[in-house]
């Protein structure tokens, strides 16, 4: 029975397959564009990538691609009729223009501020040895007497535990 | 049993509350008998979550149907393996597992430090008792793991659960949750420690002395971690990446990158007393980033394949890292003083210059990833459009830094500390030098026109040239001196010195890795229909489908290929790479097939039957160049920590350090 109920399973399983379509990924066109929009199902991958068995986000996509790169538009126009279609959302990264530069501008520029600080930082402190050493503090030496009686509290409060 | 379990959990987040009040109060009001009862508070705590533990995971191995955290997570039909680590294969086991860790963490640091750092201790126990006491909040009143299955006031079982998400039954990912959580988790150690030394103003280096090894041990696990994630997402989600940015790796990634900053800096404060302020800053930037990370991967904020799904706990963890952060801040500025300086900069030109880079660059690095990932966040604030920041955006900002840092992990070892002089730079840069410029020359002309290919074998030369001649300098010294070969010589200079060389060792395993990434710049694939007995071509392998087959097993239907792998005429493999559909989740997977070799994987991927002719496969093939070069960069750096690990054969004494600490002491004293 076990094994009858997994049979008919596997069958059903195996036309739900069948239905779906990978086909698109034959066109290498369509492999190219979709690389560079993101599957909405949630998997953070490309179109392309996607590795979801009958993905409801990418298998249409793919399909809806396939089409448009079949009638002959060329990349922008499918890109641009693809953000129209599913927003922004769509582009795996943020389009380079106006509040989403600042995606782009802000790791360069700090990393430009730290190294900017750094060179000032480094400009003011670095100072030679003999200043440094002038501005130094004089240094008690510990007195051996107290490091007695400080090893013999550690013992003490030791055996509390 | 769900009864005990749950009461183990209550009783845990009273002792947890215990052990903080009576660590404070007997600190505080000098009551060394508080303090050593709060002590027990956290071993009792411990055996507590430990029981729980017990419990769920006996749920668990017993596929107790009644449980409904057992219920979605384990089915019978699931192997054993799996049904154990899907402890950690759901929200509320997950953070069980967080607790009982940190748990145990605790304990051991407690056991370890027995009858030392009197006046610390009860402040670290209370930093790590805060942290504690919050996750057994989201453990016993928001995401109870023992919620049972009831209709009514009946409790139901159901018949068979969902199973352990497809997806995760794999070994590497059972494995790879419990190796991040050990980092995470780890880190609240040496933060602890950081906090309980501003707290009392402790003498010296202290806890950095005692942390090191605590932080070093942590960063295994995690890098430990990330590389089974990575190796995992290579071998099972079928387009053969090993780092797709996801919000949720990069969450595991930010507090690698600052650990790895504070691994650094933090010799400078060892050898100079110096960036005191600047290694709070980055233990404790460290620590929220790991709670940031749990928090990014529960409450469904960022969108990701790793994440538990929406859930309410969000709130939770945006109030603990608030007040966290707002109390760190606050200590830190309080005890200025206590942080200052020992020594100051005397060039631009020197180790301690080399490393306030190396910590910039990591920083910077640390902040793009950050960035891209709070940025579809923050637009969705500002403009109220969703974008998305995928692959693309982290590949092009962090490729640069990442390059630059391969380059100072060359350039920082040989600069001297305090000043380097331009003749000795040169002595010690000229070869390297020519010898990465010569590779990028010899592989241009050979016809590898990528740029960063290029700069990044390049500056992988240089790095390991200026490795390979400080093993060779240092072994010809003592191999001079005692007459050894130059293999046990290598030996024994790194034994003198285990922190440098293993350092060295370390720094080279990230190199190999840098080898293996930039394999990604050669690529290739293609996807196919073909018949059984038709055969396709990529990169000079044939592939031919032999043969295609079907079965099951109790936990899923499986349709398999058999294909063919030639190359000139020479067969070198047969790939089996398998379709799966489980059953209980009725999800569909894919196995694919890699042919692993050092220069190049075939990876063979069984997506589908075709639409149009149901007896043709759609098959995709890629090559990856160099990949397996990561996998073997990571054990070396897996070795090279190990190494650092090993307790040196000659002692360094950092002499100043002591006397710098008796000065602060009397200082203490005056008061």
């Amino acid at each position: 029975m076990r094994r009858w109920k997994s049979r008919v399973l596997l069958l059903v399983l195996t036309l739900a397959s069948l239905a779906q379509s990978s086909t698109p990924l034959l066109n290498p066109e369509v492999r190219r564009l979709g690389n560079k929009l993101r599957c909405q199902c949630g998997c953070e991958a490309s179109v392309t990538e996607c590795n979801m068995i009958n993905c409801h986000s990418a298998d249409p996509l793919r399909a809806e691609l396939l089409k448009m790169v079949e009638a002959g538009q060329n990349e922008e126009s499918i890109i641009a009729a693809m953000v129209e279609r599913h927003g922004k959302v769509i582009l795996r990264q943020p389009p380079a223009q106006g509040f989403f530069l600042l995606g782009w501008i802000m790791p360069f520029a700090a990393a430009g501020a730290g190294l900017a600080f750094l060179w000032w930082f480094l400009r003011r402190k670095s100072r030679p040895a003999a200043a440094a050493a002038e501005a130094a503090p004089e240094l008690e030496i510990d007195d051996p007497e107290f490091a007695r009686y400080r090893d013999r509290i550690e013992k003490d409060l030791a055996k509390l535990d | 049993m769900e009864n005990l379990g749950a009461l183990a959990i209550l009783l845990a987040f009273c002792l947890s509350v215990y052990a903080i009040f009576g660590s404070v109060i007997g600190a505080w009001k000098k009551r060394p008998f508080l303090v050593v009862s709060a002590r027990r508070a956290v071993y009792g705590m411990w055996a507590m979550l430990t029981l729980a533990s017990g419990l769920l995971v006996y749920g668990l191995m017993t596929a107790d149907m009644r449980l409904s955290y057992v219920a979605s997570h384990v089915n019978h039909a699931m192997p054993t393996l799996y049904k154990f680590a899907a402890w950690w294969g759901g929200q509320e086991g997950s953070l069980l597992l967080w607790s009982w860790l940190l748990a145990t963490y605790a304990v051991i640091v407690l056991v370890s430090t027995r009858g030392r750092f009197r006046e610390m201790m009860p402040w670290v126990i209370t930093t790590l008792m805060v942290t504690q006491c919050f996750f057994l909040i989201l453990n016993a009143f928001v995401e109870p793991p023992f919620k049972v299955l009831a209709v009514g006031k009946g409790i139901v079982a159901v018949e068979d659960g969902r199973g352990l998400n497809p997806l995760l039954q794999y070994w590497a990912m059972a494995i790879h949750p419990p190796m991040l959580y050990l980092g995470y988790v780890g880190f609240a150690v040496p933060f602890a420690f950081a906090l309980g030394s501003l707290i009392t103003r402790q003498p010296g280096e202290a806890w950095i002395h005692e942390t090191r090894r605590w932080t070093l041990v942590t960063w295994l696990f995690q890098s430990t971690g990330i590389l089974l994630g990575a190796g995992w997402a290579y071998a099972v989600l079928g387009w053969g990446g090993y780092w797709g940015w996801d919000p949720v790796e990069n969450a595991s990634l930010l507090p690698w990158i600052t650990a790895t900053a504070f691994l650094h800096s933090v010799m400078m404060q060892e050898k100079k007393g110096m960036m005191k302020i600047w290694n709070m800053v980055l233990i404790a930037a460290t620590f929220f980033l790991c709670i940031f990370g749990t928090f990014l991967t529960r409450s469904g904020i960022v969108s990701s394949v790793h994440a538990f799904g929406v859930s309410a706990i969000g709130k939770y963890f945006v109030t603990f890292i608030a007040l966290g952060l707002a109390a760190t801040i606050w200590l830190i500025l309080d005890r200025l003083d206590y942080l200052k300086s020992e020594a100051h900069l005397e060039s631009v030109v020197s180790r301690e210059s080399a490393f306030l880079f190396n910590n910039l660059i990591l920083l910077a690095s640390c902040f793009a990833v950050l960035w891209g990932t709070l940025f579809p966040v923050v637009t969705e604030a500002v403009m109220g459009e969703k974008i998305s920041v995928g692959a693309p955006f982290f590949n092009r900002v962090n490729v640069p830094i990442g390059l630059f840092l391969l380059f100072l992990t060359g350039v920082g070892p040989l600069i001297a500390w305090r000043r380097s002089s331009v003749e000795s730079l040169k002595k010690a840069f000229l070869w390297p030098s020519a010898g990465g410029l010569l590779t990028i020359a010899l592989l241009a002309a050979l016809g590898v026109h990528h740029v960063y290919a290029l700069i990044s074998f390049g500056l992988c030369v240089f790095v390991t040239w200026t490795v390979a001649q400080e093993f060779w300098k240092g072994a010809a010294a003592i191999s001079a001196r005692t007459k050894q070969n130059m293999v046990a010589a290598m030996i024994e200079l790194t034994h003198r010195n285990t922190r440098r060389y293993g350092g060295y060792l370390v720094h080279m395993g990230v190199v190999i890795m840098f080898i293996g990434f930039t394999g990604a710049a050669f690529n290739k694939d293609t996807t196919v229909e073909v018949g059984i007995g038709q055969s396709f071509q990529l990169a000079g392998y044939d592939l031919k489908v032999r043969e295609i087959r079907d079965g099951d097993n109790p936990n899923y239907a499986w349709q398999h290929a058999v294909v063919d792998v030639t190359v000139k005429g020479q067969h070198v493999a047969t790939l089996e790479p398998e379709k799966r559909v489980y059953k209980a989740s009725r999800q569909p997977t894919s196995e694919v097939a890699i042919r692993r070799r050092l220069n190049e994987d075939l990876y063979l991927n069984f997506a589908s039957m075709s639409q149009d002719s149901p007896d043709k496969a759609v098959m995709q093939a890629y090559v990856f160049p160099l990949v397996s070069w990561i996998w073997i960069g990571f054990w070396v750096l897996f070795f090279g920590t190990l190494v650092c690990l090993v307790p040196p054969k000659t002692k360094l004494a950092y002499a100043r350090t002591q006397v710098v600490g008796v000065v602060t002491k009397h200082a203490t004293v005056e008061k």
